[in-house]
């Protein structure tokens, strides 16, 4: 509930969840509605590691409206922006009129101001529009007084994998056949106390901003990859069904080797999309084959990865084998010696290296080459407000 | 003994739908490179005193029992027998029985992405043709099944090698698309960034692909068809942007799939991304395609460009990928005139050079298919059928 003061200022503050995807959405339909070409499925983090933070103030007061993200003011004209702000006025409007009574009367159309804050690298490849949007939208309804199951098609409109970040554990955004896209909307599969021994690690490698933004990129790639439409229409349908399937039971050794194909395909798109993309850097591939030797030395799949539009790498595992990967990821990325805190986020228990094991993955370290992990599972609140 | 050129893809063949008659998933097509940049030098000599067949490669003798060679020897020796058999007596009528030593030397480094497999078979399967009085319509299945791009390297110029659609492969061969002297003005640069061995071999790679890419079956019966059609088009048409922007397509393609297997290969490195981001603002900055990349399974650079482009983008890539100061000589092959950098396009290209990234380059062009060498002083081998020291020095 918003809290009003005598200047008539009404206040809410909301934090939003990061998602990444393990079926990739890479890719639109149409433009301005934000309709992506594929469904995708994403797992929602714990918003005690990463999360997006943003307070929305409304007053009579205000001139105009105003955001601020991560300390910088920035252009409230940006038609992402101003998509969302106008359909939830237009939700609220509407509310208004069919009599629901309790939101605030005037509100609605008094200026707002925005403040939102990531607590994790912005544009390097961590979901952070996503995260970003959902959590504008949200905090926007709470102010507003608009119904969460109208929040979907406003996040996606602005950024499609925002709709994402409105639900905890397992969530598909389904690809929808209508034009207006009202179809075209987030689901949870499962809650994340469905695998609470899943585990997940962001190696960052680099906070640098990424070498070319989703929106044009994907657009550059839905417009000259031949193979894009061939993954949209043939391979991810099949896809989504098998990962659904493979949350449902479970199946770790399944479900990781899927999200690497997935991730790998998304990747190969980029390639053979002209300008080529690189989102994958040296480390990336380093990381890359260290999950596969670590996987070949004990015979399955106990590790998998995935990359979004960026190096960082985000890992996938479950509570078991967390210690002895870490520890891996350590030996043969050996980080500053009196840098910054290596492992982030949950803690994790010590583990000793078999030297048969180290040998095996026969890999050179490569000192620094991660900066720092955070360790992190599936969020259990994906909305929250204080 | 026979030189045989060094070609670079154009189309890219990765997958094979036969793994013993090495029949492809989609026809290729390719730029037969000079001789006399490039090229793998093969001596063979047959004797009723050797024991054994044995072969030395670079320099090192390696196992002669590799079915790939085997493959080859079997089947020259075949047709062989099989043309004295119908009374063509100019072939030594008792040489097929003979053991044979064959050394081999590549001028350039092997398995560097270099497609150094290709030159090999196709002067192998030449010289044996020589040797034994084989015709040469037929080398082409031969050296198919010693390296599949080796059917290619019997051609100059443009060459394609036809999918087929027989299953005993018969119709799988190599065909000439247009001569060297078509398109004079075409001019090949390798940049070599690495002479490193491949991370991944060509053979397993591209059988990992078929296995585990789910694109690259589509890329092979839809993409990759009209492909070779458009490709042979533009040649004919001498139209380079065309020819140029679909090279670079189908080698970002081939990568792709390759990233697209299971476990992904990485041919490209991070110095083939900045060569690849090099060319992109190049052509940009002139608002047209003037210089195109082409990468094998290898980090190394392959351009094409003509020859009104050359001196300038040579200088370009000495300018963004400063050599060694008193290294090797930094441009080999054929000449190449020097050229003065506008301020502006360095400015608008926007890269940091990357000091000692591109080891050296070979400036080359295309050339014709396998001769023989009439020299007997060039000759490998000794008068004792063994590799002479020269022989190993490369």
């Amino acid at each position: 509930m918003p809290e009003n003061d005598k200047q008539g200022l009404s206040v809410v503050t909301c934090t939003a969840p990061v998602n990444i995807a393990v079926i990739k959405y890479w890719g639109k339909r149409d433009e301005d509605l934000i309709l992506p070409i594929n469904s995708s499925l994403s797992v929602t983090l714990h918003q005690d590691q990463l999360k997006t933070t943003t307070t929305v103030a409304c007053s009579r007061n205000f001139q105009q409206d105003r955001i601020w993200l991560n300390g910088k003011e920035e252009d409230i004209n940006n038609p992402r922006l101003q998509s969302c702000l106008q359909e939830i006025r237009r939700f609220s409007r509407k509310r208004r009129n069919t009599g629901d009574s309790t939101s605030d009367a005037s509100s609605v159309s008094h200026k707002v101001h925005i403040c939102s804050v990531n607590n994790f690298p912005t544009a390097a490849g961590l979901a952070s529009s996503a995260s970003g949007y959902a959590c504008l939208v949200y905090t926007l309804s709470q102010l507003f007084g608009v119904e969460s199951e109208q929040l979907s098609a406003v996040a996606r409109q602005g950024s499609g994998s925002a709709c994402r970040s409105l639900y905890g554990g397992f969530v598909q955004w389904k690809l929808g056949t209508q034009l207006d896209g009202k179809d075209s909307l987030a689901e949870q599969v499962e809650s994340e106390s469905y695998w609470p021994e899943l585990r997940v690690l962001i190696l960052v490698v680099s906070a640098e901003q990424k070498s070319v933004g989703s929106t044009s990129g994907m657009h550059t790639s839905v417009e000259t990859s031949q193979l894009l439409k061939y993954r949209a229409d043939v391979v991810v349908p099949s896809r989504m069904e098998e990962m659904i399937r493979v949350i449902r039971e479970r199946d770790f050794p399944a479900f990781g080797e899927l999200t690497m194909k997935d991730s790998n395909q998304f990747h190969a798109i980029c390639l053979d999309t002209y300008p080529p993309i690189f989102y994958l850097n040296n480390m990336s591939h380093r990381i890359i084959s260290l999950v596969h030797r670590y996987n070949q030395y004990y015979g399955e799949t106990r590790v998998a990865y995935t990359f979004d539009a960026g190096p960082n790498a985000v890992i996938y595992t479950l509570q078991d084998h967390l210690p002895e990967f870490v520890q891996v990821v350590r030996h043969f990325f050996p980080p500053e010696v009196n840098g910054e805190e290596f492992v982030k986020g949950l803690t994790v228990c010590s583990a000793d290296l078999s030297e048969e094991l180290k040998r095996d993955i026969n890999m050179e370290p490569t000192p620094k080459g991660i900066r720092y992990i955070i360790s992190t599972k599936v969020c259990v609140h994906a909305m929250s407000t204080s």
